[in-house]
């Protein structure tokens, strides 16, 4: 049995060179990490990496056009933040319907990108704002595209001596929403989730991006159905069109929180939910 | 590792490996055993203390992540024998039936009362999600947050 032991960083380069080491285990809000130990003896636990004390990991700031988050936000961080309630609205909306008080108070952005579930609340919205992921390891660094980054449920592209160090998004255009649905409303995990972002010019869809959550191993851009929605008006018809394309889309499964044919019907929903909203917002 | 942290307005220091949880170091090291562990994974709030005035679960809580900061159990709330108004008026509504997720129940309708003075029961449903009751029903609990509500701010108009 080895004594289970604690690294805290206090710079990123001390936190990089942690990382790689054997049975060492990176924990941010633990809201994840944690659960998983739960039921593992303390002798059988992994060394942590206790990456609360970067001070850099933690910052929201504007860059360029868009955004630069360090992955130590946490989800109530994103809630309170006007400057992404402005910027990144789908975000907002996901990271205030997550968990409860006591969990966004310490989930991070971060966690929940490397934790790697299909229903990831944050992912869809990263998704639509096309973000990108800074991966750091003691050596240097490179950017992978957030759907480059997944390979399946919980399964990603992050190497053992890495860690998510900034995400990078566009500001959203100007519309969108993040939708989902859970056995009920606070505390419960996504059976289904829809974030979009899109742009209206003279009632026309000029731009859309729309990714679902939670109906496929990773979450997925509902490519034929933005395709489709292109150049058009949001009417009755266009958008009941678009949601019968999103639900063909999904590629739901039978789990312990729903099952396939429901998931596949209420994508349809909540991308009906969404695009309503829009339609009637202007 | 030497622990450093300020429990309740008392700076504390205590040797540990800095991967217990914070509410095993809080009912094991320092009897502060008003924390109480339901689930142990997040999803029922007995735990809940505040952290630097946040709600958070002790349970999914290192030690070595509250170096330098601060924390308030239950036993933190009141000052000296008086209560805190929302115990007080946790026990004039009778919101407590058998009290084991009270304390963090107390604890999250104290945050909540700090950030918003006079919350509606959508916010109260909201601060609240994360404390699992099963036997008030939640009723008696609304109606202590709105009498703790009251008395804090006509006893903050007295003040003044
Ligand atoms: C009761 C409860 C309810 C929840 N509800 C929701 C919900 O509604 N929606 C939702 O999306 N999630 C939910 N979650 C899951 C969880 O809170 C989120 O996934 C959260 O974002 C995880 O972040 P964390 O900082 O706590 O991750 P941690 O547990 O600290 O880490 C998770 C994993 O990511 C790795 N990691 C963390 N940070 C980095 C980094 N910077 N670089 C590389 N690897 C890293 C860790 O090594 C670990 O493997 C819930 C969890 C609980 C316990």
């Amino acid at each position: 049995m080895r004594e289970a032991s604690v690294i805290a960083p206090r710079s990123l380069r001390e936190a990089l060179r942690a990382v790689g080491r054997k049975g060492v285990v990176a924990v941010a809000g633990g809201t994840d990490l944690l659960v998983r130990l739960h039921d593992v003896a303390a002798g059988e636990r992994p060394s942590f990496l206790v990456l609360d004390g970067v001070r850099t990991l933690h910052s929201i700031a504007p860059r360029g056009k868009g955004l630069a988050l360090g992955p130590l936000v946490t989800f109530s961080e994103i809630e309170r933040s006007s400057l992404l309630r402005t910027l990144a609205p789908q975000l907002v909306e996901a990271a205030s319907v997550a968990g409860s008080v006591q969990i966004r108070n310490r989930a991070t952005l971060g966690g929940n990108i490397a934790n790697g579930s299909p229903a990831g609340d944050l992912l869809p919205p990263l998704y639509v704002l096309s973000a990108r992921l800074e991966l750091s390891y003691s050596g240097g660094r490179r950017q992978v595209m957030i759907e480059d980054f997944f390979k399946g449920p919980g399964e990603t592209v992050l190497r053992r001596n890495e860690l998510i160090t900034r995400v990078v998004f566009e500001r959203s255009q100007n519309r969108g929403f993040f939708l989902r649905l859970a056995v009920r409303r606070a505390l419960a995990i996504s059976k289904v989730s829809v974030a979009a972002n899109v742009s209206l010019r003279n009632g026309r869809v000029q731009s859309v991006r729309i990714a679902l959550g939670a109906v496929a191993p990773t979450v997925l851009r509902a490519s034929r159905t933005e395709e489709y929605l292109l150049g058009r008006e949001l009417d009755r018809d266009s958008i009941e069109t678009a949601c019968g394309l999103a639900s063909g889309e999904a590629a739901p499964i039978d789990d312990i929180r729903s099952e396939a044919d429901y998931r596949r019907e209420m994508v349809g929903v909540l991308l009906g939910r969404g695009l309503l909203r829009i339609a009637s917002a202007r | 590792m030497k622990l450093k942290f300020t429990v309740n307005r008392r700076a504390t220091t205590l040797e540990v490996t800095g991967a217990e949880r914070v509410i095993d170091l809080l009912r094991e090291r320092l009897g502060l055993v008003g924390t109480k562990e339901g689930c142990g994974k997040g999803e029922c709030g007995a735990c809940t203390v505040l952290l630097d005035g946040s709600p958070v679960c002790s349970c999914l809580l290192l030690s070595s992540q509250v170096a330098g900061r601060e924390i308030t159990t239950i036993e933190g709330l009141s000052e000296g024998e008086s209560l805190h108004p929302v115990q007080a008026a946790f026990a004039e509504t009778g919101a407590v039936q058998c009290g084991f997720c009270t304390p963090g129940l107390v604890l999250s309708s104290a945050a909540l009362l700090a950030d918003i003075p006079a919350p509606s029961r959508e916010q109260m449903k909201r601060a609240l999600a994360g404390n699992l009751c099963r036997c008030t029903g939640y009723q008696k609990i609304f109606e202590a947050v709105e009498l703790a509500s009251r008395n804090m701010r006509r006893e903050k108009r007295r003040r003044r």
